[in-house]
């Protein structure tokens, strides 16, 4: 196990030798490479790193340039935790035979939209884990397929106008809840699952050298603003993160279990002094314009409680310690 | 865009279309040239962030939300801006918190001494925000 | 040559036993029939301790070939076994090895694919991975399973050739039927495969390395055009392991395997278990009287144009056996032959016969059919056959292309 690095604020964090570098192809303002930065350069370790097809993958190795300076795989779109437990097999079997590269800890990552976590890679991320691989999985998860012109995804929220899941003269757009990945994560008794946000920096940091420290897999789902799609301007992107946490619809929590007491424990690491409505969240964005005429009004009124109820079950396990 | 020295012959490429991230040892630092750095995509550029030294209270906020790491900090510092990997998202300049802001977004032709000539005055309406 | 041991193994047994001799960092499979018992008995070395490395026991065949892929690319010694539908899975990825030319070494079971569903024996498979950029060699019987199970290892990590291997043994007829063989001891068996020669490891701190990039216009032609040459150049290299290979075995391969062939009239050109049957046939053809001969392809791909070329160079009526149904063509095996004799002027009746799908048997008498209608063609000094047949099919007797 590595040293955890030592970051108490900004200026030491700033000190980091960088590890994703730029001339990256993605769009200006995008959240995933904000993501990036904070979970790679939050530690000294070593890193192999799979990347499932999207956004990310895309646009950081367009051939004959790769953005990243540490080792680095892509498949394809579902498969990023096959690619890795397989990489991460190699590193135990090696050691075993005493035949590894370097002696020095090394951590594996797997990064994925959503598309390729709450969907197409859905099976093979829960087989890695399952199997207990020590990797961590990143879900930049900005509610959509967004690299292949911003289609639904089982992450796309209710009212969210995307190209297959459009605002019409007859609909409010996509109709299906957001899947819960955070839960079905914990589910699999992955001793360490939370969810972050780009603004929330230090907090990002933090659980990321958690998950670092944590053995087997663990699962961060990121929640990534996306310009493009979300159809906001690129320099509001932490803007528009800010206010997904201070409504809480992306509260900041994570979940512990117990392997011993088989208990799961749930910490809410933020807790809005100012609650802010979904509707300021909502208007934000060109993606729910739609939503503020008068005849899809109750799919706001809507969020608003679906948003309440759930931040107030996240609340009340943390409260009753399980 | 295409740099033309890469385009080599078949041959010639690592096999398995492979790149490499450094020449030699990575603590030094030398980047390959297939490392994204030697990339420039300032041509997307509408507008650039002009940085004013005299307002900075070296944050690092904008070090830490660039997406482009294109804030370079030196000892703890806000270093400079990297224009060759600056794609304008104005990101940097949105989470400034100094009044007036120590990065503001200029049209991209705009000279650095033109843009500080015409920095914009307090915003008596803006309080102080700092939490990140 | 080397001490060895007899032993009664079945294909998948076989094979099991190379993967633990040479002894694999990591093994990521997913069980299908007729592939099964290979998952099963690794994971058995694995439980008697007899393995060191890694043994992953996926979700699927295409977390399978995914994890073999993020093996392989990390640094090491990379196995897996399939079949049919799984093989099917994992085709995507399989593309991947060997784009990122990846020594990876896959035992495949052939087995026809559904619909309609048939666990037994046929091509389907193993054609289905035909362009996929894979060294396939394809093994008769038993030891056959074992022997170019341990070349697959020495050829993939070849320097000259970094390209996965598949080694193909036809389901239940060679992967499930025990005969005597023998078998290397352990430590003949690894020296002869080697200690694993890393190459861009991306488990090396000291040089990380992207995999997998997008190669957009213009570049992608020029690195399919140089793994194509890779694989082509492979040939040399193949020749090479299997004769180091029979002077430490004494069981000799070669990429074309020719049987009776110098002065025979008739051949039959195959692969897979039934050219056991056929070398059974030649034989009794040849007692009585006929110049008949067989010619076995060993290696699928990359294909050994010139040594068929030299193998049916006498020939005058040339029947050519395939174990996949052609869909809206002629087979594959029979494409392959027409355009070697094109290339090389050689003129001979050629025709094609689809056999054995979904385990259906192919016996002698059938091989002899086969035999008199070249012999037909022989007499006729043209081809009298329709240019497509079938073998043991119920129903009207059908045909294509008159
Ligand atoms: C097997 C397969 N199906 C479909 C695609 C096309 N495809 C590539 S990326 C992508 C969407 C990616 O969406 P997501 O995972 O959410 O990541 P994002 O681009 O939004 O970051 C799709 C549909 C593919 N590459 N492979
Ligand atoms: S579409 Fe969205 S996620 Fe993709 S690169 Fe652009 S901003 Fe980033
Ligand atoms: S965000 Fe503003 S104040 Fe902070 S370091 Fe950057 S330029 Fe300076």
């Amino acid at each position: 196990m590595g040293e955890i690095k030592q970051i108490k604020n900004l200026k030491e964090f700033s000190t980091s030798v960088e590890r994703f570098q730029g001339g990256h192809r993605l769009c200006p303002g995008c959240s995933h490479s904000i993501i990036v930065r904070e979970i790679v350069n939050a530690t000294e370790d070593d890193l192999c790193i799979s990347t499932a097809t999207g956004c990310l993958e895309v646009c950081s190795t367009i051939y004959p340039f790769t953005s990243w300076d540490v080792s680095w795989i892509h498949i394809g779109f579902e498969n990023a935790a096959a690619a890795i437990s397989g990489t991460e097999a190699m590193h135990k079997a090696l050691a075993r035979k005493k035949k590894g590269y370097s002696d020095k800890p090394m951590k594996f990552i797997a990064f994925a939209g959503d598309g390729g976590t709450y969907d197409i890679g859905f099976q093979s991320l829960s087989g890695a884990v399952e199997r207990g691989h020590d990797f961590m999985y990143v879900c930049l998860d900005n509610e959509g397929y967004m690299n292949t012109g911003g289609q639904r995804s089982s992450s796309t929220p209710v009212g969210g106008a995307t190209t297959t899941s459009p605002a019409g003269r007859v609909s409010y757009g996509e109709k299906m809840q957001k899947k819960d990945m955070t839960a079905i994560m914990a589910a699999h008794r992955c001793q360490y699952v939370a969810q972050v946000a780009p603004s929330s920096w230090k907090d990002l940091v933090k659980k990321a050298q958690k998950a670092y420290q944590t053995p087997g897999a663990t699962y961060i789902n990121a929640m990534s603003p996306c310009p493009t799609e979300w159809k906001f301007d690129p320099s509001m992107s932490m803007e528009v993160s800010k206010v997904m946490v201070d409504s809480c619809v992306c509260p900041l929590y994570e979940i512990e279990y117990d392997p011993q007491t088989h208990n799961y424990k749930y910490t809410v690491n933020y807790e809005p002094k100012n609650k802010l409505p979904v509707k300021e969240y909502m208007a934000l964005q060109g993606r729910f314009k739609h939503l503020f005429k008068p005849e899809f009004s109750h799919v706001i009124d809507q969020w608003q409680r679906d948003i309440d109820a759930q931040w107030d079950y996240i609340r009340r396990r943390q409260d009753a310690g399980v | 865009m295409t740099e033309e020295h890469l385009l080599k012959g078949w041959e010639e490429f690592e096999a398995g279309a492979l790149l490499f991230s450094f020449e030699g040892d990575p603590s030094q630092r030398k980047f390959h040239e297939n490392n994204s750095i030697h990339h420039s995509v300032a041509d997307w550029r509408v507008l650039k962030p002009v940085f004013n030294e005299e307002l900075c209270i070296h944050c690092q906020f904008c070090w830490v939300f660039c997406p482009d790491t294109s804030i370079i900090p030196k000892d703890k510092k806000f270093g400079e801006i990297d224009y060759v990997h600056c794609k304008g998202c104005g990101i940097c300049s949105d989470v400034c918190p100094t009044n007036p802001k120590s990065l503001v977004m200029f049209a991209n032709q705009t000279p650095i001494e033109e843009a500080l000539r015409n920095w914009p005055a307090k915003d008596e309406k803006k309080k102080e925000n700092s939490d990140g | 040559m080397a001490k060895q041991h007899r032993v009664v193994w079945d294909g998948n047994m076989a094979a099991s036993q190379a993967m633990r001799q040479a002894q694999i960092d990591v093994v990521a499979a997913y069980p299908i029939t007729p592939s099964t018992p290979i998952v099963q008995n690794y994971s058995q070395f694995v439980a008697d301790g007899e393995v060191e490395g890694e043994f992953v026991m996926v979700e699927s065949e295409h977390s399978a070939m995914s994890a073999c892929v993020g093996a392989a690319a990390g640094g090491g010694r990379v196995a897996t076994a399939t079949s049919s539908q799984g093989y099917a899975l994992m085709v995507e990825v399989i593309y991947q090895a060997s784009g990122m030319r990846l020594p990876i070494v896959m035992n495949v079971v052939n087995r026809a694919l559904a619909a309609p569903l048939n666990i037994h024996g046929d091509h389907s498979d193993m054609y289905l991975g035909r362009d996929a950029g894979w060294i396939n060699l394809v093994a008769n019987n038993p030891q056959e399973a074992y022997d170019l199970c341990l070349c697959a290892f020495k050829i993939a990590e070849d320097m000259r050739v970094r390209l996965p291997v598949a080694v193909n043994q036809d389901g239940f007829l060679v992967s499930h039927t025990a005969e005597v063989g023998e078998h290397l001891e352990d430590a003949d068996a690894y020296g002869f495969v080697g200690d694993y020669t890393a190459h861009n490891p991306m488990l090396d701190p000291a040089k990380p390395v992207t995999y997998g990039a997008q190669t957009e216009g213009e570049w992608h032609y020029e690195h399919k055009m140089r793994q194509n040459y890779a694989l082509v150049n492979a040939v040399p290299v193949v020749e090479e392991v299997l004769k180091a290979y029979s002077q430490l075995s004494g069981r000799d391969y070669a990429p074309v395997e020719c049987y009776q062939t110098e002065d025979a009239d008739e051949l039959i050109i195959c692969m897979g278990s039934v050219v056991g049957t056929t070398t059974m046939t030649v034989d009794r053809l040849r007692k009585a009287g006929r110049k008949v001969g067989m010619v076995a392809i060993r290696l699928w791909r990359p294909f050994p144009k010139e040594a068929l070329a030299a193998a049916i160079k006498n020939a005058k009526s040339i029947a050519v056996l395939d174990r996949s149904c052609p869909m809206g063509t002629t087979g594959a095996l029979y494409n392959e032959t027409a355009a070697v004799m094109v290339e090389n002027d050689k003129s001979a009746n050629l025709i094609n016969y689809i056999y054995g799908l979904g385990g259906r048997d192919t016996t002698t008498e059938h091989l002899e059919g086969i035999f008199d209608d070249a012999a037909e063609c022989t007499k006729a000094g043209k081809r009298v056959k329709p240019i497509i047949q079938t073998i043991n099919l119920r129903g009207k007797s059908l045909s294509f292309y008159e």
